[in-house]
């Protein structure tokens, strides 16, 4: 009974940390970048949400749906001064860069969001509802079928879609994409904008769940990019499986030996396999050049 | 021990004179103010071996801090002297160091700094579960402080030790910044292919950073623990480690003084403006970002760059007797060469070199050609060890190599130079060739780099090879021909008994050439076995006494360059064999047709390699032109030039009449330029449908299916496969498939980059047919193909390109027998061009 409520609430913290990976991955693949303020972003979507939904009371579709375009303004904000100056100069600083716009945002809005955490209601993570003797939120059903579905409808859209195939071809080639007409540098801020989004909508789904407050996205943002590493950044399946593999191993490890093991265990587990395993679980090793 | 620099060890002396001073003086908060200063210092001077030499970042150094903190609450609080704990506090840090750097360094990049990540989080956690030793949460309290004298004693005493612990970092980091391990560490940053390449091994000087730099954070850790008397997991988090970081780049990384200047405003500022205590992460974090955007080197680096005028250092003239230094004097090491034999490789079920065998003997210069692809610098790279051959022996004087790695196969005398020069960048000329002198042997950790015996051996190497620049100027500020010619000294300082060349003479001009043709003699002369793998035909000809021949992976000639000149499959390798017979053109192209394509003046260079020299051609509607020349005469380069890619560094690019030189590749593209790149570049996960549409791409959505449809017409071999991934097809699909893609655009000009290459003989037919009916039906064509005879039976007109230039230009059925066009090729013994 344990384990299997540890599996409900695994697959919801997976599907999260899926979601946020994903952010990773895709910028990633595209421009051989990340945003480490991924976690700010998270945090950013939730206080939005807050802010816009339950302060100023707007209809929470239209609250979301603002919140997560404020998220993505913020990701071509990211690429635009932290990560593409740098690259432009053959510079890695782009790392500690966007480390330190995570931080300045994350102070930002401590002292304009305020510092007490708010609980962000919802009937959805009220009244937990019976599943074969265990209690679940509606809401935790709800996040890794949303998960889920985001995961599905990128593939979808890459797949299927002019742009979302160019995107592909930007991964698969950048050079040879260029020489098709495609102009890379704006694929690479779409990726920023939709990492940053998909980041922000995980905060949003999981804000009712947890409290919202300024410093709420920077273990979820290192937690993802560990997930994003685990899962070898290169493959977006291989990272929304790690998302899970991670969520349910640390739900599991919290109810076998207690919550205080959960991040020992995990964190080791993580260099152990990139010990064993350098490019990740499902990534492949890149061609070496002389 | 390596010497200090008189300046910064006087900066140093004055800093720590002050602190001291300041530390006895001053009362109230301020000895606890300079204590901490001297700290965040020492925790820098640690990430700045790492950060600044290694070029590595870590976002968990604050475990080592902690680590070292903790070390020394255990210890004293159960009766250890406090010099005996800072001391352990440092080592055990350091063993965590080396022992974490081990797996950790296997990865770059964003892993490596997840592994980071992931060793502050495993430590900080650990000091909150094992309570027995760090009690949890709660902490260690009372942790002694060390007393110097009855009224020296708390929080003063800490500040004086902190002070001379950190003069005492500040002088090791200049010490071995300056010595043997601070050169190689900076050298495996700038190029770990080339610190392997002559001796080093990066894993082993990367551990040691790694360990080095922990030991620095565990003993300022250890001293944050006396100086609070209690430490607890809450001190020791993530942000933590991201303001040691801050520190020292805020400072200069790599410098010796940035940690210190890092630590003063870091610790100091939020101190002085009162009311920024609050806001002070968020300081912080701005101050991070402006410095990263406006002084990405810091402030010592600003200052440095502003103020500091380098002395210039000419070198000496120096006699060097080549051969003494060589040891090849002696008879016995004359004998016995290099000796390769069935050496095989293969790269994802593709086989890029099939039993190659040839020998370099000592005091001949041996070359090693072919056409592009040919597998020679696969080779190359099998017999230096950074590839491992699936089958084959490499011998030296009997000792087998094959499957050694580089570092290995150096020390044991086969030294190389790079198809693009891998210099130190960040290190002096000098520098470059010291550490080349060093063969990998290290010494102690803060040894000198070498002796006044060896900058006398090094200017000697210098000016062996011709160089006659400044010895303290960094490698990456040299012109091109002198990279060239530094790294090979540098290669000939390991001692070597083979000297192995990459495309040596890529682009020098006809006088450096010259020079380095004598060079090279001159080396082979005292007892080198020098080889070369080499596109300039006049030069092999001219200098080589034997040469070697790959076409697609295996020797199919070899001999002295008379006999390699006129033998008849050599020159089928390279400018075909011209067997295929493509349809006519109905009736001949007629004159003055709208120009589609032109440029003029058109330079380029690929850093610091300059590789046009000025290019005139032009393409008039409905012309399928010739673009001809040698490997490395910068067809390639005129076509990634042309579409973009490479930005010209001067010249006009008209397309349509109007200039694109300074156009993004995607809007020259947009704008009716379609290249078929070198190596086809299809998307290889797409389908052949969805690489089509691509090509249609700047068109926006016009009726892509029924295009297709109808240009399948064309290409009935891509309707079979449309639904495939691209990837599955084979090279003759593939390079279809690219024109096709190619053509999608409806382009007003079609490039094509060396279209058949790599092809089978039936399908460079098949290709050439489809070509030539594109030509028929008024498709405005510029074509590159090292199979001269081959592009000259469909063109109307052709350029022949040598060096960077258009030596020749005429229509193609004159190209076809003119002289010139072999010149250009298979090169003259006697030629100046």
């Amino acid at each position: 009974m344990i384990l299997a409520s540890a599996v409900v609430s695994g697959l919801s913290l997976g599907a999260m940390y899926g979601l946020i990976a994903l952010g990773f991955h895709v910028t990633y693949v595209v421009s051989n970048t990340v945003n480490f303020s991924q976690g700010s972003s998270v945090m950013l979507g939730a206080v939005l949400g807050y802010t816009l939904g339950v302060r100023y009371g707007l209809p929470m579709p239209v609250a979301f749906l603002l919140a997560l375009v404020g998220c993505a303004l913020f990701g071509i904000l990211i690429e635009r001064i932290l990560v593409r100056p740098f690259v432009q100069r053959g510079s890695n600083a782009w790392l500690m860069a966007t480390v330190a716009g995570g931080i300045v945002l994350d102070n930002v809005v401590l002292f304009t969001f305020g510092k007490e955490p708010r609980s962000f209601p919802s009937d959805l993570a009220t009244r937990p509802i019976d599943i074969g003797g265990v209690g679940v939120f509606p809401l935790q059903i709800i996040i890794p079928i949303v998960g889920i579905g985001i995961a599905v409808a990128l593939w979808f859209v890459t797949r299927h879609t002019r742009q979302g195939k160019a995107l592909l071809a930007v991964v698969q080639n950048s050079d040879a994409a260029k020489l098709m007409g495609i102009d890379v540098n704006r694929m690479i801020v779409a990726t920023y904008a939709l990492s940053t989004a998909m980041a922000g909508l995980a905060g949003l789904l999981i804000a009712p769940l947890y409290n919202v407050h300024s410093e709420m996205g920077m273990l979820f943002g290192i937690k993802a990019f560990a997930v994003a590493i685990l899962g070898g950044i290169t493959s977006a399946p291989g990272v929304m499986a790690a998302g899970f593999i991670y969520g349910i191993g640390e739900a599991l490890v919290t109810a076998l030996f207690g919550s205080t093991y959960t991040q020992i265990v995990m964190f080791a587990i993580v260099i152990a396999a990139l010990a064993a395993m350098p490019n990740g679980l499902f990534g492949r090793a890149p061609v070496k050049k002389v | 021990m390596a010497k200090l620099d008189p300046a910064t060890a006087i900066a140093i002396f004055l800093l720590t004179a002050g602190g001291l001073a300041l530390a006895i003086l001053s009362d109230g908060y301020t000895p606890f103010i300079l204590a901490m200063v001297a700290l965040t210092t020492i925790t820098g001077v640690g990430l700045n071996v790492l950060l600044g030499l290694t070029g590595q970042v870590s976002f968990g150094h604050v475990g080592f801090y902690s680590i070292g903190a903790y070390a020394v609450g255990v210890l004293t609080l159960k009766g250890v002297a406090f010099p005996i704990a800072i001391v352990f506090a440092g080592g055990l840090a350091g063993l965590v160091g080396a022992l974490f750097a081990l797996p950790a360094l296997r990865v770059t990049g964003p892993y490596l700094a997840m592994m980071t990540i992931a060793f502050g989080f495993l430590v900080e956690h650990g000091t909150i579960e094992w309570r027995s030793v760090t009690g949890g949460h709660n902490g260690l309290m009372g942790i002694p402080q060390p007393a110097l004298t009855s009224s020296i004693n708390g929080e003063r005493a800490m500040a004086l030790i902190a002070v001379v612990v950190a003069a005492i970092s500040l002088l090791l980091f200049d010490i071995l910044n300056r010595g043997t391990w601070g050169r190689s560490m900076i050298a495996v940053r700038d190029s770990e292919t080339a610190a392997s390449g002559i001796g080093l091994k990066p894993v082993v000087v990367k551990t040691a950073a790694f360990a080095i730099s922990a030991a620095f954070t565990g003993v300022a850790g250890g001293c944050y623990a006396a100086l609070f008397a209690f430490i607890s997991p809450s001190n020791f988090g993530f942000l933590q480690s991201i303001l040691f970081l801050l520190a020292v780049v805020v400072g200069g990384a790599g410098f010796t003084l940035g940690p210190v200047v890092g630590a003063i405003i870091t610790v100091l500022l939020p101190e002085l403006i009162s009311g920024l205590a609050e806001y002070r992460v968020l300081f912080f974090g701005l101050l991070l970002l402006i410095v990263l955007w406006i002084a990405p080197d810091g402030i010592i680096g600003g200052l440095k760059q502003r103020f500091a005028r380098a002395r210039p250092r000419p070198i000496g003239n120096r006699e060097i007797d080549i051969s003494a230094f060589l040891g090849t004097g002696e008879p016995a090491s004359r004998a016995g060469g290099l000796e390769v034999s069935g050496l095989s490789i293969s790269f994802g079920g593709i086989k890029a070199a099939t039993n190659v065998a040839l020998s370099a003997k000592p005091g001949l210069v041996t070359a090693l050609i072919g056409p592009n692809g040919a597998g020679k610098t696969t080779v190359l790279n099998m017999i230096s060890g950074f590839y491992k051959p699936s089958s084959g022996s490499i011998r030296l004087g009997g000792e087998e190599l094959a499957g050694a790695p580089a570092s290995t196969v150096t020390r044991a005398g086969i030294a190389r130079t790079y198809q693009t020069t891998q210099l130190f960048g960040s290190l002096s000329v000098l520098d470059n060739i010291l550490l080349g002198l060093r063969k990998g042997h290290l010494g102690n950790p803060f040894g000198q780099l070498a002796g006044q015996n060896n900058v006398t051996v090094a200017e000697g190497l210098l000016t062996l090879v011709g160089y006659r620049g400044d010895l303290d100027l960094p490698a990456s500020a040299l012109p091109h021909v002198d990279r060239r010619l530094v790294e090979i000294a540098r290669a000939v300082a390991t001692r070597p008994r083979v000297l192995l060349l990459d495309e040596p003479a890529a682009g020098l001009s006809a006088a450096e050439k010259e020079h380095l043709k004598s060079v090279l003699r001159v080396l082979a002369d005292a007892g080198l076995a020098v080889m070369l793998v080499e596109h300039d035909m006049a030069l092999v000809m001219g200098l080589c006494d034997h040469i070697v021949v790959l076409d697609a992976g295996r020797p199919i000639a070899e001999g002295v360059p008379q006999v390699i000149r006129s033998d008849a499959r050599v020159r089928a390798a390279y400018l075909g064999s011209g067997t295929v017979k493509p349809p006519p053109r109905g009736e001949p192209f007629p004159e003055g047709g709208e120009i589609v394509l032109a440029a003029r003046g058109v330079k380029a260079s690929y850093g610091a390699v300059p590789v046009l020299h000025g290019i005139d051609l032009e393409v008039r509607q409905g012309e399928l032109v010739a673009l001809l020349g040698s490997n490395g005469a910068g067809k390639s380069t005129t076509m990634r030039a042309v579409s973009g890619l490479l930005r010209p560094i001067g010249g006009v690019i008209q397309l349509g009449g109007r200039d694109v030189a300074n156009d993004a590749p995607h809007r020259i593209a947009t704008a009716g330029l379609a290249l078929v790149p070198e190596g086809r570049q299809v998307f290889p996960e797409l389908t052949v449908r969805d690489n089509l549409e691509l090509g249609a791409y700047s068109r926006g959505s016009a009726d892509i299916v029924a295009e297709i449809n109808g240009l399948l017409s064309r290409f009935p071999r891509l309707r079979e496969r449309l639904e495939q991934r691209a990837g599955l097809l084979s090279g003759g699909e593939a390079q279809m498939l690219a024109v096709a893609r190619g053509l999608m655009s409806k382009p007003r000009i079609l490039l094509l980059d060396e279209p058949s290459l790599g092809l089978a003989p039936a399908v460079v037919e098949e290709l050439y047919q489809v070509l030539a009916e594109l030509r028929n039906s008024g498709v405005t064509l510029l074509l590159v193909d090292q199979m001269a005879a081959l592009a000259l039976s469909i063109a109307d007109r052709g350029y022949v390109l040598a060096s960077g230039r258009i030596v020749h230009t005429g229509n193609a059925t004159e190209l076809a027998g003119d002289p010139a066009l072999d010149a250009a090729y298979l090169g003259r013994t006697n030629s100046t061009s």
